[in-house]
């Protein structure tokens, strides 16, 4: 217990000095605020309201709600964080992929390609296929596994055998599937009938991932599926053998080698891990909330990822918590902007601040001196020339 | 230093927890709140979306109010109308025919909101799209763009000294091919009545060329460049923000001009003035906020709006600087050809 609190104050103070800038940028850009500049004491005041009301709605928007009750149960004010929960569970899938990565001392950033054919495979089981209400998502999420998995593999047998990098590799596969996404839907088996735009059909009811409470919320068994596979990362790598030899290989590749590791086979298995993980996370975004394939299914899944894996230090539990945070913020920031008006944008001010101090962490220990704070010294990754 | 902090995160909270607690008394009594859900692009795409929000600004009243959603992807278009719900809007106005699914789904569940959806017909269709029927609460805002296209054709060819003008297109979606369709149809209409031989590159009446998105920058020049190359002096790019490339290949090049698409260009695009011929102007906005206004009033209805030449809904814009290059005969007998379209002479089909 002491030892997670230990890793989360650093996240902590980031996100608390994320919140205080936002709140500035708030402020000084809103025009209502602006106008009172002249006045300090109702310039304070109508400062200090705004930004409150702001955070007050993104609170709204991610977690609580209860403008939403009114004449339900207490719980219907719950919907916000059944939305941020359901956005959260492919952010935590595609934030383990590259976390493993991460710790093979490989850097994928094709998080976004990869979900993209995990997205397909399901897609179009989904809806091509009549199958048993179970045995239909389970054959959904396989074929999602396996073409991600291959996508993913590929980019491992590229480094393994003539040691191509893959960030550059991983950066152009993600125009090949963004672009191959394109193509195949407006192909005659991906284009929904009576239609010309690029869609789908709908995936078929015994595809779709069974809600946990009623049609009303969203949320899924796809947050169950994320959760037990963060756990599965633990094991993996803490508890096997092949998750001792990849962490050596990451720690340092040539002295792995000299151990008589296979870094090669270490590079390629880790590979299409992270691949399959992207899938799945396409598999349970299709299957569970969008139910269609469109040709920006991805959004910006993959590339959120890389902030959530730096953000979870590469941790499962840390990549859990910030993906449930990521997800928030931006389920949070469209209240934000329908209650209050303040652009959307500013939760990626937010995100983007919040991995600035993370991946700077001398910027916030200089200033405050944290007692027994771990050291920010375990790099998450070794970077390019890795 | 380890003081200073602490003093600054306490002074911060306790300023939100002031700034909640003194939250100012709600704005005046509201009558009709417009909420449009934007299309995925931004707010400031410098096209239907930016269109679409532009129109609703500017009926924005005492009693009317109006506030917009972006979309970062179309798994958002579902969430952002209902929260529009939640927040009780009295109409909701999908932008785009992708979130017209979105609208009917929301429409039918709360009957008591008027909603419309621009650039599609709204109907609730069955699986196969081939039964489909409208919605009590919901107004389809479409526009016979192919009218203004039409025109724009027959001052193309009136204009062309090669004998060559060309199109094409961001993507094969009906939005867009309604403009190529009725360019070419007023090309042919040319032809017929002066017993010339236009040709149109781009389009052939069922298939065309397509950069594949609205984005492509790159395919968008190199689709220009090849025009001019196969002899086209007059090209009318419907992709959205990639008509700058053409505009911009037009003023470099000078082998061509350029017809702008959805607004007037000499007013939206204005450093490409000099290379353009003339805008098939859509209305939007105009659309938009009539749908607004009738809310207001208590006149909405969900008989779809069609944009046409006979109720401006769709135009073409002034020459502009290049009025002296079109024949003044050509000029009129556009107004002509205008006039006939309106009264139903000639029929133009999407």
């Amino acid at each position: 217990m002491k030892l997670i609190a230990k890793k989360a104050i650093l996240p902590l103070i980031a996100f608390g000095l994320a919140l205080f800038v936002g709140g500035l940028v708030i402020g000084f850009t809103d025009s209502r605020v602006l106008s009172k500049i002249g006045s300090p004491i109702s310039f304070l005041k109508i400062f200090a309201s705004t930004v409150g009301n702001a955070y007050l709605a993104l609170f709204q928007g991610a977690i609580y709600d209860p403008n939403l009750v009114e004449g339900h149960s207490f719980l219907t004010g719950f919907y916000p964080l059944s939305q941020t929960v359901v956005n959260a569970a492919p952010l935590m899938l595609c934030g383990l992929s590259v976390a493993i990565a991460f710790k093979a001392g490989l850097f994928n950033i094709g998080a976004q390609g990869q979900f993209i054919f995990g997205a397909i495979g399901a897609s179009y089981v989904g809806f091509h296929y009549e199958l048993p209400i179970f045995l239909h998502v389970v054959v959904a999420i396989t074929a999602a596994i396996i073409l991600s998995a291959l996508w993913g593999g590929f980019v491992g047998l590229l480094k393994a055998k003539t040691g191509a990098h893959e960030v550059i590799v991983t950066i152009m596969l993600n125009y090949i599937a963004a672009n191959f996404l394109l193509w195949i839907l407006g192909t005659s088996t991906f284009l929904r009938p009576g239609r010309l735009d690029p869609l789908a059909p709908p995936v078929k009811d015994t595809a779709r991932l069974p809600r946990l409470f009623g049609d009303n919320y969203s949320v899924n068994v796809g947050i169950f599926i994320s959760i037990v596979v963060a756990f599965l990362f633990w094991l993996l790598l803490n508890r096997s053998t092949w998750g001792f030899k990849t962490r050596a290989v990451g720690a340092n590749s040539s002295a792995a080698r000299t151990a008589g590791i296979s870094v090669q086979r270490i590079t390629i298995g880790t590979m299409l891990i992270a691949g399959g993980l992207s899938g799945l996370a396409g598999a349970i975004h299709v299957l569970g909330f969008q139910y269609e394939l469109t040709s920006d299914t991805a959004g910006s899944f993959g590339f959120d990822a890389i902030t959530v894996a730096l953000l979870g230090r590469g941790g499962p539990v840390g990549v859990v918590l910030a993906s449930l945070l990521f997800a928030g913020l931006r389920v949070g920031g469209t209240t934000m902007q329908a209650n209050v008006q303040v652009p959307v944008e500013i939760v990626l001010v937010i995100q983007a601040l919040v991995v600035l101090f993370i991946a700077a962490p001398g910027l916030i220990t200089r200033y405050i001196k944290i007692k027994n704070l771990e050291s920010g010294q375990e790099m998450a990754s070794k970077g390019w020339n890795g | 230093m380890k003081n200073t902090f602490r003093v600054v995160a306490a002074l911060a909270a306790a300023t939100l927890i002031v700034g909640v607690t003194t939250m100012p008394a709600a704005t005046a009594a509201v009558k009709t709140k417009a909420c449009l859900a934007l299309d995925t692009g931004g707010v400031d795409d410098k096209s239907f979306n930016a269109s679409s929000w532009a129109g609703a600004v500017k009926v924005k009243s005492s009693s009317i109010s109006v506030e917009y959603l972006p979309a970062a992807s179309s798994a958002d278009f579902a969430g952002n109308i209902k929260k529009f719900v939640d927040n009780k809007c009295t109409i909701i106005i999908g932008v785009g025919f992708a979130i017209s699914g979105a609208i009917i789904t929301s429409a039918k569940a709360n009957p008591g909101i008027s909603y419309a959806v621009v650039d599609d017909g709204a109907y609730d269709c069955n699986a196969d799209y081939s039964v489909c029927n409208p919605v009590a609460n919901v107004k389809g805002l479409t526009f016979a763009t192919q009218e203004a296209a039409f025109l724009a054709g027959y001052v193309a060819a009136g204009y062309s000294k090669t004998g060559i003008v060309a199109t094409y297109g961001g993507a094969p979606y009906p939005t867009v091919t309604c403009f190529m369709s009725g360019y070419k149809q007023g090309v042919d209409y040319f032809n017929t009545v002066k017993k010339k031989s236009v040709k149109v590159l781009g389009w052939d009446g069922k298939n065309g060329e397509f950069i594949g998105d609205f984005g492509n920058t790159t395919k968008a020049l190199a689709t220009s460049k090849a025009f001019e190359q196969a002899g086209a002096d007059v090209i009318m790019p419907v992709a959205g923000g990639l008509a700058a490339q053409t505009a911009q290949n037009s003023m470099t090049s000078k082998k061509s001009v350029t017809i702008w698409v959805d607004t007037d260009g000499y007013v939206s695009a204005n450093q490409y003035k000099s290379v353009l011929l003339t805008s098939v102007m859509k209305g939007l906005g105009e659309a938009v906020g009539s749908v607004i206004t009738d809310v207001s009033k208590g006149k909405f209805t969900n008989t779809s709006y069609v944009g046409t030449l006979a109720n401006k809904g769709t135009k073409i814009a002034t020459y502009h600087d290049l009025a002296k290059k079109v024949p003044s005969k050509i000029q009129n007998e556009v107004r002509a050809i205008a006039a006939d379209i309106v009264s139903g002479k000639i029929k133009v089909k999407p």
